[in-house]
């Protein structure tokens, strides 16, 4: 058993390794850290706030979309393209080949590929998410610097009580806005949003005979995923009164296709609201459970797929 | 080149099935109660209407769909800064019904959306030199301010936890509707909300004060409350400005002849 | 099913089993020391005893083949199965030579591959039975696509049979024991460009269960053995052909195997380099290794090999020993270490068609090196290069 987790943990750092080794995934990476980093000024270009109404509200917001938005995108193409050519790429190189004839199991081998896209997702959500608390750190001081700036020429106004709340809110309204450790949940629920499109290529990989086909069909799983609870609520609510075709088709969306939408409650905590911690967890629990069923039904196509 | 004896392929789909079967029913159970769970906090999910899609054109639908609602709406927003530098009312009025739409849970955009209209716009009508008359441009103006209000009531009603928007519909009231009873209960409602600034808490009793002395006695209520709802000890802090309110209750006591007995400062 | 004991050569104890001395005996091996009279029996019938622990097979009283072993004291040592004690044992047969368990033996392997466009079956390997001993050096032999790969995937567990049976050591071949005993060279080495030789070897090595400070003596013994020493920090992907050849059987070998197979081990190599993958495949040998070895360089295949199979077109069309197959019988060759004259050629001509040799048969031509030993003689200066048919030493 540890001797089993052992192997699979080198194959994972071994895949690790290989991909950390190319150019390709550099590249992607730099364009991510840009995006991220340029939405600063995408968010200036946002209403300058004239009153205390706003107060950056909508800067800080757009670049907090556009940082978890970045993050959400790059993520999920590195995750599908890395994982698409997991097995091809073995196959064509026939590497898989030395591989097995050594005492290694293919399950062994295919969670080791896996758990290597995995340490490769978390190093790139790791380095966006560094990027983006700095670009909203950044915001937060253009931000405290223009409030300085219009108190500033307005006299005196340390001695004013009135205006010293007002500043101190504004500050305050300023830093509760960036500094929100709600963040943490929202990086969390887009990395195992990517994880699962992650799972879902890597089982369409086992039996697919290109990797177009694996990017194409877990593409449109992952945009069919974003409606799979609009069927399913309907499916339970209705399923009797539709043809057997459209409920069988709804049905199987509901049965099989994971709910994608159930993510989009990032866009609330990116919009201040409260999303309580165990909310948070009740999703990741769902997100692995349902990469563990991923991950065993690819183990078994791939144990009897032909070398 | 695919040959699996017959059994052994038989195998590895009953296995699948098995796997996939059993997922299913625990699947679908926790994703409704996901969802459930999640609705409370959204409040109102989006239903991706008709109108909704044709506002947003293909490509921003299926960003929508992709999940990227919330960067869907930031772009539209960019166009509504562009369509008031431009002076496109009704454009940006669109555009605003589009964001608040997409996001009806993002503040920003019924605050932001409701002071465009209810503001920039209605001012601009005023001073809209292509109108015939004053009547008209202040017609004109006046539907404007009706478009932001209902913004803005539209916004609390999606948001009601977010102080800015009732202080803002507040404001509207009190300062270009001049209606200063309507603003006194939009301020007292902010003041209640998390994180609204001390400050506000005192402005109901001021919109009475401002009610053109008609209505003291609702002034002098609202004060009385206002120094009732204080404990001792937030009495002496200096953000909740004893002297002040003492001196409005002063004066209110005198002007309305409160007997003695019944007077929070008798002296 | 009863359990096999592995012989370790070296003095490794096996893996003990249950003690039919009673349940609570654990540890150590069973034995029993069986009445007098069938001891003899037995004894009788093994040829040549020698102080080695043999194998010899055997049947059950239910019928069942098992294997058990005789050591120099005549005592045997037997595996047991769940039901516990065997208290008879019913001699049937014995090999002359004690036959240890065969390294590989299909049989009836067979593998098909539908074509689905042309509804056609394409025959990769048809039953094929084959059995090669432990210690042999086996070559495989045949046209492109006579089924030689597909028979190394087979017996490496990579694909399964459509019909047929293949066991290495005893064992499936797609078990991890078995692949613990088996190194692979592929033909076209398949590894990880971007790995470096070191850690190609380091990983496939920490893939075998090795680790530490003895992985890093192994690596050094290997890259030694295969002389890698200054391509070892490049990446893979700068290596030459005959550089992945040799970083392909230093990994082959780096769990110390007890079978190899090799596939096309000197395709591309020069014959410098091929002499010195041929000189290990024989130091393997002497080392009690298996290897199993295809190749289309038929020199090479003759020099190495001790039984050969040639393959064609899935079928394996002849096996056995390269003398046995090689000798042109009702011939003799002589060599005569000087030129001789037409005149005295009649005379030796002559001379054997008295004792009945057919004159017109017997053929005079001048001996010839290999073209391989002019190589090697020219390259590595060696005066005395071995004309080729002096039979070997």
């Amino acid at each position: 058993m540890i001797a089993s987790l052992h192997r699979i943990l080198i194959i994972g750092r071994n895949t690790l390794t290989e991909a950390v080794r190319q150019k390709v995934l550099s590249v992607l990476l730099v364009f991510a850290l840009i995006q991220i980093c340029c939405s600063i000024f995408i968010s200036q270009l946002a209403t300058p706030d004239l009153d205390a109404a706003g107060l950056f509200t909508e800067q800080i917001k757009l670049v907090k979309d556009a940082g978890c938005g970045a993050i959400g995108l790059f993520g999920f193409f590195i995750a599908l393209l890395s994982t698409a050519l997991l097995i091809p790429q073995e196959l064509d190189k026939r590497t898989i080949y030395t591989i097995l004839a050594k005492p290694v199991r293919r399950a062994e081998f295919l969670l080791g590929k896996f758990l290597g896209v995995v340490l490769l997702l978390a190093l790139c959500v790791a380095l966006m998410s560094l990027a983006f608390a700095v670009t909203l750190y950044w915001q937060e001081s253009i931000g405290l610097a223009t409030v300085e700036a219009s108190y500033g020429t307005a006299g005196d106004w340390q001695h004013n009580a009135h205006a010293t709340e007002m500043h101190d809110n504004d500050v305050a309204h300023i830093i509760s806005q960036v500094r929100d450790p709600q963040l943490v949940e929202a990086i969390l629920l887009i990395f195992a949003k990517i994880i699962m499109t992650a799972a879902i290529a890597l089982l369409i990989s086992t039996f697919a005979t290109s990797w177009i086909f694996t990017v194409i069909t877990t593409f449109l799983i992952y945009l069919i995923g974003h409606g799979e609870s609009l069927a399913r609520i309907y499916w339970l609510a209705h399923g009797a009164e539709t043809t057997i075709w459209q409920s069988g088709l709804i049905g199987l969306i509901a049965l099989l296709i994971p709910d994608m939408n159930s993510f989009t409650i990032v866009d609330e905590i990116l919009a201040g609201h409260q999303v309580p911690w165990h909310d948070v967890l009740n999703l990741l629990c769902y997100a692995n459970v349902y990469v563990i069923v991923l991950l065993a039904v690819s183990v078994v196509v791939f144990d009897y797929r032909e070398l | 080149m695919n040959d699996f004896p017959l059994r052994l392929r038989l195998q590895r789909a009953a296995l699948v099935a098995l796997l996939l079967g059993l997922w299913a029913p625990f699947k679908v159970a926790w994703e409704q109660q996901i969802s459930r769970q999640q609705d409370e906090i959204r409040y109102h999910g989006l239903v991706m209407t008709r109108e909704l899609r044709d506002g947003l054109g293909q490509g921003l639908t299926i960003g929508v769909l992709a999940g990227m609602r919330s960067v869907v709406a930031d772009i539209i927003w960019l166009n509504v800064t562009t369509a008031w530098e431009n002076q496109e009312w009704f454009r940006m009025g669109g555009l605003i019904n589009l964001c608040t739409s997409l996001q009806p849970r993002a503040p920003v955009f019924w605050d932001m959306g409701g002071w465009h209209l209810a503001w920039n716009a209605s001012v601009a009508a005023m001073h809209d030199k292509d109108q015939p008359n004053e009547l008209r441009r202040i017609k004109a103006s006046r539907f404007w301010i009706d478009k932001g209000l209902d913004v803005y009531k539209r916004g609390i009603e999606n948001n009601p936890e977010y102080w800015r928007l009732w202080r803002d519909t507040g404001m509207l009231y009190d300062q270009r509707l001049k209606d200063y009873p309507k603003a006194a209960y939009y301020y007292k409602e902010a003041s209640k909300r998390p994180g609204a600034p001390v400050f506000l808490e005192r402005f109901p009793a001021l919109m009475y004060d401002k009610y053109h002395g008609n209505d003291d006695q609702a002034a002098y209520a609202e004060w009385k409350e206002l120094w009732e709802r204080l404990t001792p000890e937030e009495r002496e802090m200096k953000e909740h400005w004893k002297e002040k309110i003492e001196n409005n209750i002063r004066e209110l006591e005198r002007k309305l002849s409160v007997p003695k007995e019944k007077r929070i400062f008798p002296n | 099913m009863p359990t096999k004991i592995d012989l370790h050569r070296g003095g490794k104890p096996p893996k003990p089993v249950d003690s039919i001395l009673g349940p609570g005996n654990k540890g150590g091996l069973g034995q029993i020391i069986f009445r007098r009279y069938f001891l003899e029996n037995l004894i009788r019938q093994i040829p040549n005893s020698t102080a080695h622990p043999r194998w010899i097979s055997a049947k059950n009283v239910i019928g069942e083949r098992i294997d058990v072993v005789v050591d120099c004291f005549h005592v045997l040592y037997f595996p047991i199965g769940n039901r516990g004690t065997i208290t008879k044992i019913k001699m049937m047969e014995t090999s002359a030579m004690a036959a240890p368990p065969l390294a590989v033996e299909t049989i009836g392997l067979t593998k098909r591959y539908p074509l689905t466009w042309k509804r056609k079956v394409l025959v990769a390997l048809d039953h094929l039975d084959l059995q090669v001993r432990q210690g042999e050096v086996f070559g495989l032999l045949g046209p492109n696509g006579s089924g030689k790969s597909t028979t190394l995937k087979l017996l490496l567990g990579l694909i399964v049979p459509s019909e047929g049976e293949a066991r290495v050591f005893g064992l499936p071949p797609d078990s991890l024991e078995a692949r613990n005993r088996i190194g692979f060279l592929p033909e076209n080495p398949y590894f990880y460009a971007f790995l470096n030789g070191d850690e190609t070897l380091r990983f496939y090595g920490k893939l075998c269960g090795l680790s530490g400070t003895k992985l890093e003596k192994r690596i050094e013994e290997l890259i030694d053995l295969v002389g890698l020493q200054n391509g070892r920090e490049r990446p893979l992907r700068s290596y030459s052909k005959g550089m992945l050849q040799r970083i392909g059987l230093a990994q082959a070998l780096i769990h110390d195997p007890d079978l190899l197979f090799l596939d096309e081990p000197t395709a591309g190599v020069d014959p410098l380099g091929s002499v010195q993958i041929r000189d290990l495949i024989l130091r393997l040998k002497k080392m009690g290794k298996t290897v199993i070895f295809s190749s289309h360089l038929l020199e090479q295949v003759q020099e190495v090999a001790d039984r050969v199979a040639i393959f064609s077109l899935g079928k394996k069309v002849l096996e056995g020993s390269l003398e046995s197959l090689l000798t042109v019988h009702q011939s003799t060759q002589v060599l005569i270490p000087a030129e001789m004259t037409p005149g005295q050629q009649d005379k030796l001509r002559q001379f054997l068609a008295q004792d009945g040799v057919d004159e017109k048969e017997i053929r005079f031509t001048r001996p010839s090196l290999s073209l391989e030993q002019l190589y090697l003689r020219t390259v590595q200066n060696q005066p005395d290069a071995v004309p080729k048919d002096q039979p070997r030493p």
